[in-house]
């Protein structure tokens, strides 16, 4: 026992004590290897798993260091199984290496050979390689290196891909850093991405992943391909390089279900590229209409399984994913690990907030009561439709239209999954709804006015989950969502993190019907942000109704004996 | 050495005389190492001295011997008897001029081997002074090499036994080849040529004149086996050349010998290749700081409590059963290591231990489980380090073997946790000796595990595995080194005392920790089997255990509550808080720390148990060192709101009524306490009678209730008129058996017809040149013939196709006569037509008492 601030488990969990005084040392130490799988505010949790220590090692870390860090801050024995296992894990990594063979082209090489034996009896492996060059080395067809790479990472020996990457066409990209600077962590992520050649970088929503990609571009002063989730979200790439590097309007192109432009820059939506007609997919043309130098992928965990595909025949390009949370819904971080690359940077929601470049945020749950003929109605609802109907219960609808009133003044969004709820919302509050059918150019306009404060309400359904840049947003009213979605309560969660230019802080509410299955999925989408240490206060929409909001803190658990404010992540309600 | 040996006037004759010399603290001393001899108390010194002698005893102690004595008492069994002591040193060192530099053992040889010598005497194996050393005949015989078991030394026969019974002109042949001069007679012929054989220069003359291929040879039976096989009729010119003389030995038409003389010669006078005086080195695999091993088996301590608490927590809530064969299911066996969230052998290691520990046992009921006794609720209290002293001392003395479990046994079944045939002997020995010699290295030092085996190996070379009991045919010798099992068994208990030292936290890292240093200081913990060495032993674990105290670390009285519905406690937690936890919360994450999540059901699961929202809010308040967050208040509050909202209960009837005084008036009556009736609503009572009880009831007490049906309506009664299922009427039974029909007579006088030739025909005489009794068959006696005769008075039947006449005892051993006429006789049996009971039968020939041909009628 000597103290430490971490306690190291049996299953592979670390616990490290936020308040001990070696916690940040710890933290950095721990940081390279273990991923943070919850942030709440006293212990966080890591977790130890081979995609960590993978990208761990790919990052140049090896066994000595991981051990030395576990052992140094441990505040009890650790496990000596778990020591062990770690190295084990480790030394798995990079005994195959991908490399380019002078002779012959793009070859798989073991520094051990009872494990090349290994995989290559593997019938997933075989029909990826060609012949045995030397007991030690086995060519690889090349269209086949990002096969390879994730059938080797299924088998549990991930390969190092020391195979390169092609120049692509040269195309001069500079940041133009006038007024503005790219934050130190920004910075850091750029750098430890171009060190590392292809990968992830994960920051949280608002915090300007978009520089993130600029900063590669100009690292690589190269042809770009950008993948992003939809068309408002290619215009705001568009306008923002235009703002920010030396590229004109003329070298960026649009290549949406509209426009078909093909540019230096080039920013695609998912939607296009993995549009199928007759069996095929019409649009792959665009991954080899130029010779790309980088391929950007924005919010990587929404990655279509299609552009897995697409990726894995681009494994000789640079490949940058940016995303705000590596949690998949489907569960293929491995894919992203194997085609994109390992992580390279992460920042925890809580550290970028502390530099003030993300706004605080107070996360409230209103409980709504439904009343008995609701009750009755949602207890004899057929089981598919029983979501739907708790989320769009008139008593939401009442409760958020007085949070409405409430936030008068400020700029607020209300976010919700179901169009007839949001239009009769929109109609009660009086504020124009955007949704699927919205045309680009009514958005555009929409989200012009609500930027430059003419409109003070917006009711938006899942089209502005993403990359929508709503900078002055400060109120977020959650109706109804994506069932138990945990990455979607992160994304309209960042829709108000945008640092306020009066500094106060944002209020994400979200609107849940007591007692139903509303109720459950709320708890799952919780999860996430609650593990990123955003500490949600559940308040009864009666009391919300009928007391002053202000106090709906103190009034929040009336019951709890001796129960204090509650340290909701130091967004107390004074704030307002 | 032994002063009193000597110090008699005369040389003892027997080994009662060399006995009878020693002092009573040697005698005691030889009883203490060989306790069979103790039971019962000998009368006198030649008793002892006989007992010492029998096979088994003896069979007993060589097996208790180490490497280095047992290695002696080889040599003395292949020297001549009595053996000088230099002779002996001879062969255990080999000629002096072959030692080697200063890494050959041999050089030891002179130092230890008294030290060797006396352990032999001390355990009456060994007698006489230095100039006679006897072995004990028995202990000779099991040592000297003979063609059956030969000798973990390799060597063969002397050069007398080896040619006894050659012919004294072939002796005089080989004298004359060898280049000696002719003898009179053979003994002095045997005598000249050992005298060359042992003379290393002249025999280094002799093979200096050997063609390379008979040295080749030669050299290939060096260390033994000594024999090797020759073609029966022409040996090779090279093997004549050592036929010749006498270099090798015909033993029998195909195999030759190497006589003992002579290998010892091209060994240089050694009788063991490689003689070990002094014991493998223990070498350290890697040394860490003290600390770290403590600190690290101080941990392990910890989880191994609670792994055993965990496993104890499974099965008293799901106790697996019984196998009917004993012991524990391979599914059940899966389970629990599912749960522990451990493999498999490791898991049954915690169960065997929980077991030895008497934490948990078989409950004795009619479908049996096992479950945890009143103990293990004793040693729960118990602060975790008097529970450890607890287990580990249960450990030490235990000899069930955890690691057997799923091996085999000799019929090839698979052994099963906490069943039968787990227990070896050996097991406790094993495990003291093999942490005593952890205590030899420093202080951090992990040992390489080869060199502990080979440690063991050496100490106690024979004696491995389930040793036969004392008084079994075993030769010792054939497990010496040949045979892997009792060895490998001794390496296997060696390897999982290790493996589970480790589990118990006696040793961090491989490195003993220092408190369990203290555990094996004593003499206490060699085999402790007596109930004052196990207290010895208690006594001593529970210093080691004050010892360990420090090390763990203190329970907590508090956690750390956070807004994500977790909870943290970062150590190990004061029991009452623990137990309250677990009931409140799931665990997400054991370890040195718990993690502990908040889920509705698992405060439903409180409530359940009897606890408020306002106990639950006032311990969450207690024991968190932060503010109790407000999603948890508010998750409490919200299970508690609805929490038994909805009521269940069981009733067996019910009364209702839709006017509410008439209910209220049966509720008063005094009468209607016999209903037992509860108003669960103004207009609803229920009852635990059953309805037609209730009923009856009401309609005493004056009231005219009506019957309900399953849909509420009234029930229409009336007395019912009985009916039984479908039945046919009965038989009529007459007097008497019913009247023969025509068949059944006739069938019945051809019986009897039968019965009557076979008992009154006439029978023949007996063949002549029967040596056989005739027959008694006159007085309806049935015939008696032998075997031999029955069958050929069957066999002729079947020829000539006569029926006879035989004696027959049926499977009931009832004897009766019958006339058959034999078809056929194979297989020991006859298939023969029965004219008694007129069918064809098969008679086993065994059952057959005689057979007699009937008379020509």
């Amino acid at each position: 026992m000597n103290g430490g601030p971490l306690i190291v488990q049996s299953d592979k969990t670390l616990l490290l004590e936020v308040d001990h005084e070696q916690a940040d040392e710890c933290r950095r130490a721990i940081a390279p290897f273990a991923e943070l799988e919850r942030a709440p505010e006293h212990i966080h949790t890591y977790r130890l798993t081979p995609l960590g220590l993978w990208n761990a090692r790919a990052a140049g870390h090896d066994a000595e260091q991981v051990v030395d860090a576990l052992v140094a801050y441990a505040r009890y024995p650790v496990p000596h199984a778990l020591l062990v296992d770690v190295a084990e894990t480790m030394a798995r990594y990079g005994r195959l290496r991908l490399l380019k063979h002078p002779t012959h082209g793009l070859v798989l090489e073991s520094s051990d050979r009872p494990v090349l034996e290994e995989v290559l009896r593997s019938k997933k492996v075989q029909p990826l390689v060609g012949d045995r060059v030397d007991p030690d080395t086995v060519v690889v067809h090349p269209s086949e290196r990002g096969q390879i790479k994730q059938v080797l990472l299924k088998l549990g020996w991930p390969a190092e891909d020391l195979a390169g990457y092609v120049d692509g066409e040269a195309h001069p990209v500079t940041l133009r850093e006038e007024d503005w600077t790219l934050r130190p962590y920004q910075q850091q992520a750029v750098e430890n991405f171009w060190h590392g050649g292809s990968g992830v970088v994960v920051l949280p929503c608002g915090a300007g992943k978009t520089l993130v990609g600029a900063g590669a571009m100009a690292q690589a002063q190269a042809t770009t391909l950008i993948l992003v989730t939809n068309t408002v979200s290619a215009r705001q790439w568009k306008s923002e390089l235009v703002r920010r590097t030396s590229l004109t309007e003329d070298e960026i192109g649009e290549y949406s279900g509209t426009k078909k432009e093909i540019r230096p820059v080039t920013i695609a939506t998912y939607q296009v590229v993995t549009t199928k007609r007759k069996g095929v997919y019409p649009h792959l043309e665009l991954f080899d209409s130029r010779d790309w130098g980088l391929i950007v992928y924005d919010e990587v965990h929404l990655l279509p399984a299609p552009v897995f595909k697409f990726t894995a025949d681009l494994q000789a390009r640079r490949r940058l994913g940016l995303t705000a949370t590596l949690v998949r819904e489907d569960g293929r971080e491995s894919d992203v690990f194997s085609l994109i690359g390992p992580k390279r940077f992460d920042a925890p929601w809580k550290e970028i907030e502390a530099q003030g470049y993300i706004a605080p945020a107070d996360c409230v749950e209103v409980r709504v009561s439904l009343t008995d003929s609701e009750r009755l109605a949602y207890a004899t609802a057929e089981t598919e439709e029983k979501y739907r109907f708790c989320a769009t219960t008139d008593s939401k609808r009442r409760v958020t239209e007085a949070l409405v009133r409430q936030h008068e003044g400020e700029q607020t969004l209300v976010i919700g999954q179901y169009i007839d709820q949001l239009d009769e919302l929109g109609e009660h509050i009086g504020a124009p709804v955007i949704k699927g059918d919205t045309t680009n150019r009514q958005r555009e306009k929409l989200f012009n006015a609500f930027r430059e404060g003419e409109l003070s309400t917006l009711v938006v359904s899942k089209v502005a989950n993403f990359s929508v840049d709503l900078p002055e947003a400060t109120v977020a009213i959650q109706v109804s969502g994506t069932f138990g979605s945990r990455q979607e309560e992160a994304q309209r969660l960042g829709r108000v993190l945008r640092p306020k230019a009066d500094g106060h802080e944002a209020r994400f509410y979200s609107v849940v019907a007591r007692d139903t299955i509303d109720q459950d999925f709320a708890a799952h989408r919780q999860r996430f942000l609650a593990e990123q240490g955003y500490a949600y206060r559940i308040v009864d929409s009666h009391d919300l109704l009928t007391g002053a909001p202000e106090s709906a803190a103190e009034t929040g658990s009336p019951e709890a004996p001796g129960a204090p404010d509650p340290s909701g992540g130091g967004a107390g309600p004074e704030a307002e | 050495m032994s002063p009193e040996q000597n110090g008699g006037t005369a040389a003892p004759r027997t080994l009662a005389d060399d006995l009878r010399a020693r002092d009573d603290s040697a005698l005691a001393e030889l009883l203490r190492i060989r306790p069979d001899l103790l039971s019962p108390v000998p009368n006198d010194l030649t008793q002892l001295a006989t007992r010492a002698g029998t096979r088994a005893s003896v069979v007993r102690a060589v097996e208790r011997l180490d490497r280095f004595a047992l290695q002696t008492a080889e040599a003395i069994a292949v020297a001549p008897d009595p053996c000088p002591y230099e002779t002996l040193l001879g062969l255990l060192r080999g000629d002096p001029d072959r030692v080697e530099g200063p890494g050959d053992p041999a050089r030891h040889v002179a130092g230890e081997l008294p030290r060797a010598l006396r352990t032999l005497r001390a355990q009456a194996l060994l007698w006489g002074g230095d100039d006679r050393l006897r072995l004990v005949r028995t202990a000779r015989e099991l040592l000297t090499p003979s063609p059956s078991a030969p000798s973990p030394t390799g060597l063969g026969p002397t050069l007398a036994e080896a040619t006894s019974g050659m012919s004294p002109g072939r002796l005089q042949d080989i004298l004359a080849n060898a280049g000696l001069g002719p003898t009179h007679d053979p003994v002095s012929a045997l005598a000249a040529l050992t005298d060359l054989f042992t003379d290393r220069a002249r025999m280094a003359g002799l093979l200096d004149e050997a063609p390379p291929e008979s040295l080749l040879m030669l050299d290939k039976l060096r260390w033994g086996p000594p024999y090797g096989s020759v073609h029966a009729d022409r040996p090779s010119p090279p093997v004549t050349w050592l036929l010749d003389r006498a270099l090798l030995v015909r033993s029998s038409a195909r195999t030759v010998v190497l006589p003992r003389e002579v290998a010892l010669h091209l060994r240089g006078g050694r009788a063991h290749r490689d003689v070990e005086p002094v014991p493998p080195p223990l070498m350290p695999r890697r040394e860490y700081p003290p600390e770290t091993a403590d600190a690290t088996a101080a941990g392990q301590v910890l989880s191994a409590l609670g792994t055993l608490e965990d496993l104890l927590a499974d099965w008293e809530s799901d106790p697996p059963s019984v196998l009917r064969s004993g012991g524990l299911g391979v599914r059940d066996l899966k389970r629990t290591a599912a749960v522990l969230d451990v493999p498999e052998p490791v898991a049954a290691f915690w169960i065997e231990l929980a077991y030895a520990a008497g934490l948990l046992a078989p409950d004795g009921e009619a479908d049996e489980v096992y479950a945890p006794t009143p103990a293990y609720d004793d040693w729960l209290r118990r602060p975790a380090h008097e529970r450890w002293a607890h287990i580990v001392v249960r450990w030490l003395t235990g000899t069930r073997v955890p690691a057997l479990v799923g091996a085999r046994d000799a019929k090839g079944r698979a052994l099963a946790a906490l069943g039968q045939g787990l227990d070896r002997g050996l097991t406790a020995d094993v495990r003291c000796r093999t942490l005593t010699l952890l205590t030899a290295l420093a202080p951090g030092a992990a040992p390489a595990q080869h060199s502990v085996l080979a440690r063991l190996r050496w100490e106690h070379p024979l004696r491995g595995g389930s040793a036969p009991p004392p008084g079994t045919e075993t030769p010792p010798t054939a497990g010496a080194s040949e045979e892997p099992g009792p060895a490998d068994m001794r390496a296997q208990l060696a390897e999982s005392v290790l493996h589970e030292a480790e589990l118990l936290g006696l040793t961090g890292r491989g490195a003993l920790a220092s408190y369990a240093r203290v555990l094996l200081s004593t003499e206490a913990g060699a085999g402790a089997r007596t109930a004052s060495e196990v207290a010895a032993l208690e006594a001593t674990a529970s210093e080691a255990s004050a010892l360990l105290a420090p090390l763990l670390p203190e329970p907590l009285d508090h956690i750390l509550l956070q807004a994500d519905l977790t909870a943290v406690a970062p150590g190990p937690l004061e029991r009452p808080l623990a137990a309250m936890l677990n009931v409140l919360a799931d665990v997400e994450s054991k370890g040195g720390a718990t993690v502990y999540r908040f889920t509705p059901a698992s405060v439903r699961r409180a409530l359940d148990a009897g606890r408020t929202a306002s106990d639950v809010h006032a311990f969450l308040a207690a024991h968190s060192r932060t503010p109790v967050p407000q999603p948890l208040s508010y998750l409490v509050d919200d299970v508690a709101r609805r929490h038994g909202r909805l009521r269940v209960g069981a009733a067996s009837s019910y009364v209702r009524c839709d006017d509410e005084a008439l209910l209220n008036e049966i509720m008063a009556d005094k009468r209607s306490a016999a209903l037992r009736p509860r108003q669960l609503a103004p207009t609803v009572l229920a009852s635990a009678l059953p309805p037609d009880q209730l009923l009856a009831k009401l309609r005493e007490m004056g009231y005219a209730p009506a019957a309900e049906s399953d849909e509420g309506d009234v029930m229409i009664t009336r007395a019912d008129a009985r009916r039984t299922p479908p039945r046919s009427a009965p038989d009529p039974v007459p007097d008497g058996p019913p009247v023969p029909d025509t068949a059944l007579l006739t069938a019945a006088v051809r019986a009897i017809r039968a019965g009557d030739h076979a008992a009154t025909a006439e029978h023949k005489p007996r063949q002549p040149g029967g040596r056989a009794p005739r027959p008694r068959s006159q007085g309806g006696e049935p015939p008696r013939t032998t075997s031999a005769d029955t069958i050929a008075t069957m066999q002729s039947a079947v020829l000539s196709g006569d029926a006879v006449w035989i004696g027959y005892v049926n499977a009931d051993g009832a004897a009766s006569q019958r006339v058959i006429a034999p078809v056929r006789v194979e297989g020991g049996f006859v298939t023969a037509y029965d004219h008694t009971a007129d069918e064809v039968r098969t008679y086993p020939l065994h059952r057959i008492t005689g057979a007699a041909e009937l008379a020509d009628n």
